[in-house]
């Protein structure tokens, strides 16, 4: 059965600071994927590996596998439907192990012109992880409502909702506080993973009962302004509020390249603010600059000093993130190159840190179908 | 060899005739017309072209210079990706080919509109778009890129 799309990519990534601390560290990192799909009366089926090899901290590298299936259904000329379904598979090396999991993924999602300027689009999604360390297992359900309006002046204004509740499953393993080995140190050599703290690194579950349920609401908006076919630019702005819940976790952090049960959307309250300026330079070379900035509130985490000891303050991270990408399309394959720059200030001083990220990368597609 | 009975034919004529029935005629991508168009969107709908295919988004787009109209098929999936507008600037490169109703059609390889460029198809005409994963991108930051 031959495939209708097959799509092989190389990204070349650096840093000096992998752990996104005020301990800096430096490292690399290469990346393999690979992508199949295949077509059958509107339904597509489609797969997906990627390997990660980090080059100091070894013991982080790590292979993830999704699969799934997809289609999309018209409901009349205006308005379609599009629902997938996918499954993941993340598999790390042994200090990491304890991340590894299974999920399953349902996206359901409708788009219509309510005009032939106007769009209203939704989506529902619905996720269950399965952590080989059970205390992050959960399910969670986000609900986005999106409604734009463009302007004959080739502004387009968009406003957004959206709500998101995340169940941890079972985050209290027992009355006492108790440390899960996730944390522990990578035998890379250099590269030991967040040994800070005096050894508090572990993710400590609280036993008071906060809740296992973390409930988020947000408002966006966003005002694009296009300047003939080669130059757009974009305001977005996002609040949001926690509902209910707090994190169960005594602290929570970024890991750089490992997905964090702990660290993601419905993690904080706050807003992000960002611009965009895209551009097509000589020889079609999209030319991307970015500036986003965030202040994020953590429900549920204290700061603490270097030491551990807690400083009875919410945790609070403002973040400055200039970025430039620009990205060459050719007929068979594609190259970009991206930089962007983080300054973190945060009023847990192990979070007080600036990075530096680059990265490289080149997408090889061909197309096994017909040429209709 | 055995000649196909004269009502074999006529059998088969007519069951083609009714399965085609409701079927465009399949157009391929033709490299020697292919043509640069700039203009402005009149209107965007969602069609189905081939067999075994999601409905396409069709962009009708009038050309500036001569206000001649032309039926853009961009593909099954940009249209949960990119929000096209009526109003909106589009240069599309693409195979221009002439439909029974003789409208003018253009299979799009390339547009640009806003500072940015979609690569829909090689230059051979084969298509550049992910049927499966890439059409409601759960992407966001890859992880790679250190976010």
């Amino acid at each position: 059965m031959m495939a209708d799309t097959l799509s092989l990519s190389f990204f070349q990534g650096a840093t000096d600071n992998l752990f996104q601390n005020m301990y800096a560290e430096s490292d690399q990192l290469s990346t393999f994927g690979i992508y199949i799909d295949k077509n059958f009366s509107g339904l597509s089926l489609f797969t997906e590996g990627n390997y990660s090899y980090l080059y100091k901290n070894t013991n982080l590298s790590y292979y993830t596998q999704d699969l799934g299936v997809n289609t999309l259904y018209t409901v009349s000329e205006k308005s379609a439907f599009y629902f997938s379904l996918a499954g993941r598979g993340a598999f790390y090396q042994a200090d990491y192990a304890d991340f590894n999991y299974l999920s399953i993924n349902f996206f359901g999602a409708f788009k219509t012109y309510l005009s032939q300027t106007s769009i209203m689009k939704s989506n529902y999604s619905f996720e269950y992880k399965n952590f080989r360390s059970s205390v992050f297992d959960h399910t969670s359900h986000s609900l986005m409502l999106s409604l734009d309006k463009y302007f004959q002046t080739k502004t387009t204004l968009k406003g957004e909702i959206g709500w998101g509740y995340k169940n941890f499953l079972h985050p209290y393993l027992s009355e006492e506080p108790m440390d899960t080995e996730t944390n522990s140190p990578s035998s890379g050599g250099k590269g030991k993973h967040n040994p800070y703290r005096g050894g508090l690194n572990q993710f400590i579950i609280q036993t008071q009962s906060k809740g296992q349920g973390l409930q988020v609401f947000s408002l966006s908006g966003l005002i694009a302004q296009g300047l003939g076919s080669r130059i757009g630019l974009q305001l977005t702005g996002t609040r949001q509020w926690s509902l209910s819940g707090k994190n169960p976790f005594t602290f929570i952090e970024e890991f750089y390249a490992v997905e964090n049960p702990s660290y993601d959307r419905f993690s904080w309250k706050g807003f992000r603010i960002g611009a965009q300026l895209a551009v097509l330079i000589p020889w079609n070379i999209q030319l991307k600059l970015r500036y986003t900035m965030d202040n994020k509130k953590f429900p549920g985490i204290y700061s603490s000093s270097l030491e551990g000891d807690s400083l009875g303050i919410l945790r609070n991270d403002k973040r400055r993130q200039p970025e430039m990408s620009i990205e060459k399309n050719f007929s068979k394959f594609s190259v970009s190159l991206s930089y962007f720059y983080v300054d973190n200030d945060s009023n847990d001083p192990l979070f007080n840190w600036n990075g530096h990220f680059f990265s490289a990368g080149i997408q090889w597609n061909t197309s096994c179908g017909e040429r209709k | 060899m055995k000649r196909l009975p004269l009502w074999g034919l006529a059998l088969f004529l007519f069951f083609s005739t009714i399965f085609s029935y409701g079927q465009k005629k399949e157009h391929y991508y033709n490299v020697d017309k292919e043509v640069t168009v700039k203009g402005t969107i009149k209107e965007i709908k969602m069609e189905p072209l081939y067999k075994n295919t999601s409905p396409f988004l069709i962009i009708i787009l009038k050309e500036n210079k001569t206000e001649t109209i032309f039926n853009v098929e961009i593909s099954p999936v940009w249209f949960f990706d990119h929000d096209f507008h009526q109003g909106e600037y589009l240069v599309v490169k693409g195979s221009l080919y002439t439909s029974e109703e003789n409208v003018q059609n253009i299979i799009a390889r390339e547009v640009q509109f806003s500072g940015q460029t979609l690569l829909l198809r090689d230059k051979h005409g084969f298509p550049n778009w992910r049927g499966g994963k890439g059409q409601m991108t759960r992407k966001g930051k890859r992880k790679r890129d250190f976010s």
